[in-house]
């Protein structure tokens, strides 16, 4: 099972982004036999609709979960659209310890939007 | 490090949003400085300094029509919703809202999506702190995301630099580009005027702040300027339980400081004492 | 004839000098295209009004047609609508109004609905000359359907005056697109300037011809001034700062009507126009 976090740069040493849609790379991560793979986060040049556009990427990815540090109303209802579930990560500097974190079973999951939403463009 | 962001915004123009803005920051001592103001970006013209950074701004792609290639057919303009295409078959710039409908219908691969350049965003080094301040190319969409932008990067900074504060000059209206410069915010401070306009347009900006649960700080400047205005904006204010935490009577010094290309809190300390600015300087601060 | 007010700077008095023309010219219609903070029908003050909802159209996908294929999403540049595992989201806030997503769509899958925008509205002010205005709904992203909708179905053989937004954003160019003429408002403190010379490089990029009326004269120094003459812009009039006045507008007042010099100011633009 794969799962994507949100990063600042490539590996699984690099640091957590703060954003979701603005990230600005996101680490897919496979659960089975620990394979990493890095890509850039496209959506994160387009105007408006980031969180959503980036949902799609990784489904295309076979992204089945992903650990993020907050999502807007548009994600929520995209990450439902597309079977994918969410855990919201506050703790560990990089994304290796988000990781950790998750498997410890210490991650919440995220049902519903964490911060209002608003159109075009995501808190800087 | 928590940073706190203040912005401060007017509904209408002209309410004397941006020289209340200015004289706030020397006030606060680890602050970023945002101009969020990418139509009519002004904060540069008090706040000069050092360009150390300069990053052009690409916004939506815009249509190219390579008319060696068009045949003339007129499919585009038929189809194109926002009237960008002429007569003459060529793209007028400022209407395209870059879709791409008239590049999927063209037979003859004529036209080609390409971005272009719509603004950019500087950052600058002055005497109270780093200014980021971003500029539109005039005539382009209103930009939510340009704005985004300049805050994204003070954001950056303001996390680098360890620092406290992020006071952001914010847009007129109630626009996208208001809209991106509030958004998350710890604070708006609403300047307005006494006039019957000011306060018709205090209701349109004050209900987009409860619309995005912001935290709202109401400063009525030019206070003196009509009685029945002032009346106008207390009773509203009453209504709905603001508090006018800052009454700024009209003061030519205010404009005398901007012609001197000087911070009015600067230029004229004891009108700002008089108005008890410290005081709401302090209840900022105590976010 | 389609005369535009505009100012980079808010608050300079586009709506004061636009209203005041229109109630010295009498024979004209005023129209406010400053949708997100309409202020004209303010101070002219008309009587009955005619009201017209203003939408724009959003997709909406017909579950029993769509196949998932995801031509829609991968069209659309906005993101306004997302092909997902189960169904198709779309974000109608986020729409453009294209009409791209129905276009690509080979299942016929997608018709459009519609959302409310804003409001138009027209009316006699009490001054006997029409007024036009919108209202852009609070939270709607852009003004610029209901500008064209405003505009749309003027007759050019009458005379025309646009007070339009702040700014030089795609609002302002959507009001003062097709203008024979433009007037800015300036006033004379750097902001006015460095404002100024960006409506200036909009109006230049548009082939629309210009001059300028600057406001509160005597509240600031001589750099507009300066910069008119260095760039061979005309100045139509000046109008002086005074207490008075700011006093009337307040109060929601046509200094026109009030103020006798305030009058001439008006016929003395109005004349430098037609010429």
């Amino acid at each position: 099972m794969k799962i994507a976090i949100c990063s600042n740069s490539q590996g699984i040493k690099s640091e957590l982004a703060e954003r979701f849609g603005r990230a600005d790379y996101f680490v897919i991560y496979d659960l089975e036999n620990q394979d990493v793979k890095t890509i850039e986060n496209k959506a994160k040049n387009e105007p408006s609709g980031a969180g959503g556009s980036a949902v799609r990427s990784l489904s295309k990815e076979d992204v089945e979960i992903i650990l993020v540090p907050e999502l807007g109303p548009k994600a929520m209802d995209a990450i439902k659209a597309f079977e994918i579930k969410a855990y919201a990560y506050t703790k560990g500097a990089t994304v290796e310890n988000a990781i950790e974190e998750f498997k410890l079973g210490k991650l919440k999951e995220l049902t519903s939007n964490t911060k209002e939403g608003h159109h075009g463009l995501r808190r800087a | 490090m928590n940073t706190k962001e203040i912005v401060v915004i007017s509904g209408k123009g002209g309410t004397g949003k941006t020289s209340l803005m200015a004289s706030l920051v020397p006030f606060f001592e680890d602050a970023v400085i945002a101009d969020c103001d990418v139509d009519a970006p002004d904060l540069k013209i008090l706040f000069e300094g050092e360009n150390i950074e300069e990053k052009e701004f690409i916004g939506l792609k815009r249509a190219f029509i390579n008319q060696d290639e068009c045949s003339r057919c007129g499919l585009c303009k038929d189809h194109c919703k926002f009237k960008a295409i002429n007569d003459e078959l060529e793209v007028e710039m400022e209407s395209c809202e870059g879709c791409g409908v008239c590049e999927y219908i063209c037979p003859n691969n004529a036209i080609q999506m390409n971005d272009s350049v719509v603004g950019k965003v500087n950052v600058s080094n002055t005497k109270y702190g780093k200014l980021i301040h971003g500029r539109l190319i005039p005539g382009e969409e209103t930009s939510g995301k340009l704005v985004a932008q300049v805050r994204k990067k003070a954001k950056e900074i303001a996390k680098n630099e360890n620092l406290k504060y992020i006071l952001i000059d914010g847009s007129p209206g109630i626009g996208c580009n208001v809209i991106s410069s509030m958004t998350g915010v710890d604070k708006a401070i609403i300047v307005i005027e006494p006039t019957l306009s000011g306060l018709h347009d205090l209701e349109k900006i004050y209900n987009l702040t409860q619309k995005f649960d912001i935290p709202v700080s109401v400063v009525l400047n030019k206070s003196d300027l009509s009685v029945n205005g002032n009346k106008g904006i207390k009773d509203y204010c009453n209504n709905y339980d603001l508090n006018i935490d800052l009454e700024v009577p009209f003061n030519p010094n205010m404009v005398k400081a901007i012609v001197n290309k000087e911070i009015p809190s600067i230029y004229d300390p004891l009108f700002f004492d008089e108005i008890k600015f410290g005081r709401f300087i302090e209840n900022l601060k105590n976010l | 004839m389609e005369i535009a007010v505009l100012s980079g700077k808010g608050g300079t008095g586009k709506t004061t000098l636009a209203t005041n023309l229109a109630f010295v010219q009498k024979k004209c219609i005023l129209i406010d295209t400053d949708v997100e903070e309409p202020n004209s029908h303010i101070f002219l003050k008309p009587k009955e009004l005619n009201r017209k909802v203003i939408t724009t159209e959003y997709p909406n996908v017909d579950k029993s047609k769509c196949v998932l294929c995801g031509d829609c999403g991968d069209f659309c540049r906005y993101n306004a609508i997302l092909p997902a595992k189960n169904k198709v989201l779309v974000f109608k806030e986020m729409c453009h109004d294209c009409g791209g997503c129905k276009l690509v769509c080979k299942h016929d899958a997608i018709h459009y609905e519609k959302q409310e925008i804003g409001s138009m509205y027209f009316g006699e002010t009490a001054y006997g000359f029409n007024i036009k205005y919108g209202d852009l709904k609070v939270g709607a992203v852009s003004g610029v359907k209901i500008i064209e909708t405003l505009k749309s179905s003027l007759v050019k053989e009458d005379l025309i005056f646009i007070d339009s937004p702040p700014g030089t954003s795609c609002s302002t160019v959507a009001a003062v697109k097709d203008a024979d003429y433009a007037v800015i408002v300036s006033e004379p403190t750097p902001f006015g300037v460095s404002d100024m010379k960006m409506v200036v490089e909009m109006l230049r990029n548009m082939n629309i011809l210009f001059g300028v009326v600057i406001n509160k004269a005597g509240l600031g120094d001589n750099e507009i001034y300066e910069y008119c003459e260095e760039e061979n812009i005309r100045i139509l009039g000046e109008i002086p700062f005074e207490k008075r006045f700011a006093r009337a507008y307040a109060n929601g007042e046509i200094l026109s009507n009030v103020f006798d010099e305030y009058r001439n100011y008006m016929q003395n633009i109005l004349n430098k126009i037609s010429n």
